[in-house]
């Protein structure tokens, strides 16, 4: 059997397991270990297999539990890593403990980066300015039927092969992520983000100026001015004018009572 | 609202505070798909499908990047379409009130929130002290403790905001306060967050920011007063 095939099938089922429980990675997520016990708990099946003797695993999953922070999706690479790695401890490879401890705190950066541009800054945006100019021009619920299979495809898809990719790199995954295909990856992911708010703001413009008016021309309007919210949110200045909250309660209070005062209808 | 409908709300609130950080996160959560389920549950799902429309473009400018702090979407997106459905079945002009209260909620859920995970710091610190004292089942209890605690928290604030909602449409819906958060007002307001927004775009700062940002405030409340 070639290498290749005999890594891909250690700790396979084991390795679906710690994949299934990574989506409760942040079930205890605190300010101080952060995702560490959901992470411990997540990769426990591979640390069975890898260290019979309970006394050992449990000095193993101590080690996992002091902090631990990534993207929920990309945790998973994290944690393939740390099962390749832990059957080199268990083998007694020398410096592997302390290499581990290494590439998991390098992780921690680049897995959240990666993953917050690629989900929270473009993707979630993108599907959900569609589902929302779909949802508005159809009253359909469809859109938002659309919205949750899409992402949970690229989600938990993502969460799925995590671990194995992260196995099949071991500690080279660190090269991996140095790759310029992440830097391009992440931007283009910003691109299509923009080009996705762009295409709401041309639709929206276009259903405007062909009538689309009365509560659904509100609606459309305030889809535009959310659109104009976001894309200043990720050009602009990072320090805030207001928190967007406030600002939104303050003029909802101020120009409304100007407005009603000017229309002489105090209650 | 009957006390079904209630009782159905509060166990939809349960769901997507877990969805929103603690399991899965499947984005059931997210307003677009939340309001549909309100508007069904409510008897009304086409209004249901447009509220959690509009919730989810202001939902969609809080990008939980980083340490960011960000509104509880998943209750800004449920309290918002309760209270639109419920205000227009009592009569009262809903657009302003549900954006209100859904500003109010996605606030309310973060400090909610962030007492879980507060919590969540004692719950990991015990864990780890029984995981050194070679406990290989505290991590599960644990996760399952904090759940637990999490569905808790996401039903009692779902119930509180109901509360708090049908209590404003009672008091607003039978004033001569009816009808001043109206869809102009939104329509206002929502001038003032493109206001903040273009400023970002500019990249202005200090005295010019606020100077444009006054500027731009007061042309779009102009355009919006007496606009198309």
């Amino acid at each position: 059997m070639s290498p290749d095939r005999a890594l891909s099938r250690r700790l396979k089922g084991e390795r679906r397991r710690v994949a299934l429980r990574s989506t409760l990675v942040q079930a205890v997520w605190n300010y101080d270990s952060l995702q560490a016990v959901g992470f411990g708990w997540a990769i426990l099946p591979g640390l069975e297999r890898i260290r019979p003797e309970p006394a050992e695993r449990a000095q193993r999953l101590h080690a996992h539990l002091e902090t631990f922070n990534a993207n929920p999706y990309l945790a998973t690479v994290a944690m393939g890593v740390t099962l390749r790695l832990e059957e080199e401890i268990a083998r007694g490879a020398a410096g592997a403990e302390r290499r581990l401890a290494r590439l998991l705190r390098a992780l921690r950066g680049s897995l959240g980066a990666i993953g917050d541009d690629l989900f929270w800054a473009s993707w979630r945006p993108a599907l959900g300015v569609a589902a929302a100019l779909a949802a508005l021009a159809t009253g359909s619920v469809w859109p938002a039927v659309v919205y949750v299979l899409a992402w949970n495809a690229l989600a938990q898809g993502v969460r799925a092969a995590g671990v194995r990719a992260g196995f099949a790199a071991g500690a080279g995954v660190a090269r991996v992520l140095q790759d310029p295909f992440w830097a391009g990856a992440r931007s283009g992911a910003r691109l299509g983000g923009s080009f996705a708010a762009g295409a709401a703001l041309g639709a929206g413009a276009a259903w405007a100026t062909t009538g689309g008016g009365g509560w659904g021309g509100a609606a459309i309007f305030f889809a535009l001015v959310a659109l104009l919210w976001l894309a200043g949110a990720r050009v602009g200045p990072r320090g805030r004018i207001l928190p967007p909250a406030l600002a939104f309660l303050v003029a909802v209070a101020v120009l409304g009572a100007i407005r009603h005062w000017t229309a002489g209808a105090w209650p | 609202m009957t006390g079904a409908e209630f009782g159905a709300l509060t166990a939809l609130g349960a769901v997507v505070f877990l969805d929103q950080w603690p399991a899965v996160q499947t984005m059931i959560s997210r307003p677009i798909v939340v309001g549909p389920i309100v508007g069904a549950v409510l008897g009304a799902p086409t209004d249901g499908v447009l509220w959690g429309a509009v919730l989810e473009t202001m939902a969609l400018a809080v990008q939980p990047v980083g340490a960011a702090r960000y509104p509880d979407a998943a209750l800004a997106g449920l309290l918002g379409t309760a209270a639109a459905l419920t205000g227009f079945h009592e009569g009262l002009f809903p657009a302003g009130w549900a954006v209100v209260v859904a500003v109010a909620a996605g606030a309310a859920g973060d400090a909610v929130g962030r007492l879980q995970r507060r919590w969540n710091g004692r719950t990991a610190a015990g864990v780890r002290a029984r995981v050194a004292a070679g406990s290989l089942a505290a991590p599960g209890r644990g996760i399952a403790v904090a759940l637990s605690r999490a569905a808790a928290l996401g039903a009692l604030q779902t119930a509180v905001g109901l509360a708090i909602v049908l209590a404003g449409v009672a008091i607003l819906g039978s004033s001569a306060w009816a009808g001043w958060l109206d869809a102009r007002a939104l329509q206002v307001a929502a001038a003032g967050m493109a206001a903040v927004g273009g400023v970002r775009v500019l990249g202005l700062e200090g005295r010019r920011s606020a100077a444009a940002a006054a500027g731009a405030l007061a042309g779009f409340a102009l355009f919006a007063w007496g606009g198309p």
